[in-house]
């Protein structure tokens, strides 16, 4: 069987877009995710529909992957099957660092002391 | 006069092959669908390749992620429906304003199965229905006519299914005819 002249992987190589790529990767792991959470359930899209109080049409086009979808829709998608759609990561008031101490050895301690001596030499001759 | 088509290997994913079709031993479908937007609609076309490539990767060709455009055979195109929202992609339009212009270039094809799609051509839509928009009608007429013909040769056999349905194979002189 022949090919054809353009590959589809090739094609985007060449063309990087990251923006379009960034939607596309998002918006469709949104969709994949409440389709799975409505496998999960035995649901169809009108299932979905009815039990956000939307038409069957307009949840058809969200599952699309190609809609916008507004916050809204998505935390009424979120309510309906009971699943998290964003992960947003909470704002640090505090961040723990844990302090300790490495022995080293007797060469490497005498490696470090050279190395300040170096180091006040030259600041004496700068000044 | 007859027509005749071929069909062609464009690239394996995953979870979806595509192929295309080169009709009276021309250009594939595809390559001119690409080398015509590459050019003219650069930015509409990768929204779709990427797509293509998504689908391809992750989830198979599952009905929700294509248009239907059946007529008289099984035709789809993509992008899916949802992409009059914007901004589905981003552009300015002409008023200025960034972002509320929808993709409306068309790629027609066929779903054979989950994982076995066909793409053909498209153009850009400028109408409500694809009969009454003189750019995007030959290739919806074209698409449901191949879909209609590739339909036939799986059930008579010519298009034979290969590695669990993932692929297919012809004889190498198979062609689809047609006034």
């Amino acid at each position: 069987m022949k090919k054809t002249k353009h590959s589809i992987s090739g094609w985007l190589k060449e063309n990087y877009n990251a923006e379009i790529e960034s939607y596309i990767d998002k918006n469709f792991a949104i969709t994949e995710k409440v389709r799975i959470a409505m496998s999960k359930k035995n649901w169809k899209s009108s299932d979905l529909a009815k039990a956000m109080d939307k038409s069957p049409s307009e949840v058809s086009k969200w599952l699309s992957g190609m809609h916008n979808l507004t916050l809204k829709s998505l935390v009424k998608m979120e309510q309906a099957l009971g699943i998290c759609l964003i992960h947003t990561e909470p704002i640090k008031e505090y961040e723990y660092v844990y302090l300790g101490i490495v022995k080293n050895s007797e060469e490497s301690n005498t490696g470090s002391t050279e190395y300040k001596q170096s180091l006040a030499g030259e600041f004496e001759i700068a000044m | 006069m007859n027509n005749f088509a071929e069909i062609v290997f464009i690239e394996q994913y995953k979870k979806v092959t595509y192929y295309s079709i080169a009709i009276n031993g021309k250009n594939a479908l595809y390559d001119s669908f690409v080398d015509k937007h590459s050019i003219e609609n650069k930015e509409k076309l990768y929204h779709i390749m990427a797509w293509i490539k998504k689908i391809g990767d992750k989830s198979g060709a599952l009905d929700q992620y294509f248009r239907n455009e059946a007529e008289t055979a099984d035709a789809r195109a993509l992008p899916p429906r949802g992409k009059e929202k914007p901004p589905t992609f981003v552009e300015i339009d002409e008023n200025g304003k960034y972002g509320t212009v929808a993709n409306n270039l068309r790629l027609y094809c066929m779903k054979a199965n989950e994982h076995v799609v066909f793409l053909f051509n498209g153009d850009i839509k400028t109408a409500e229905k694809a009969q009454d928009c003189p750019n995007v009608k030959p290739h919806f007429r074209l698409a449901n006519k191949l879909a209609k013909l590739l339909t036939q040769s799986f059930a008579s056999g010519d298009i034979r299914w290969k590695d669990n349905f993932s692929e297919i194979e012809v004889d190498e002189d198979f062609l689809l005819e047609w006034n």
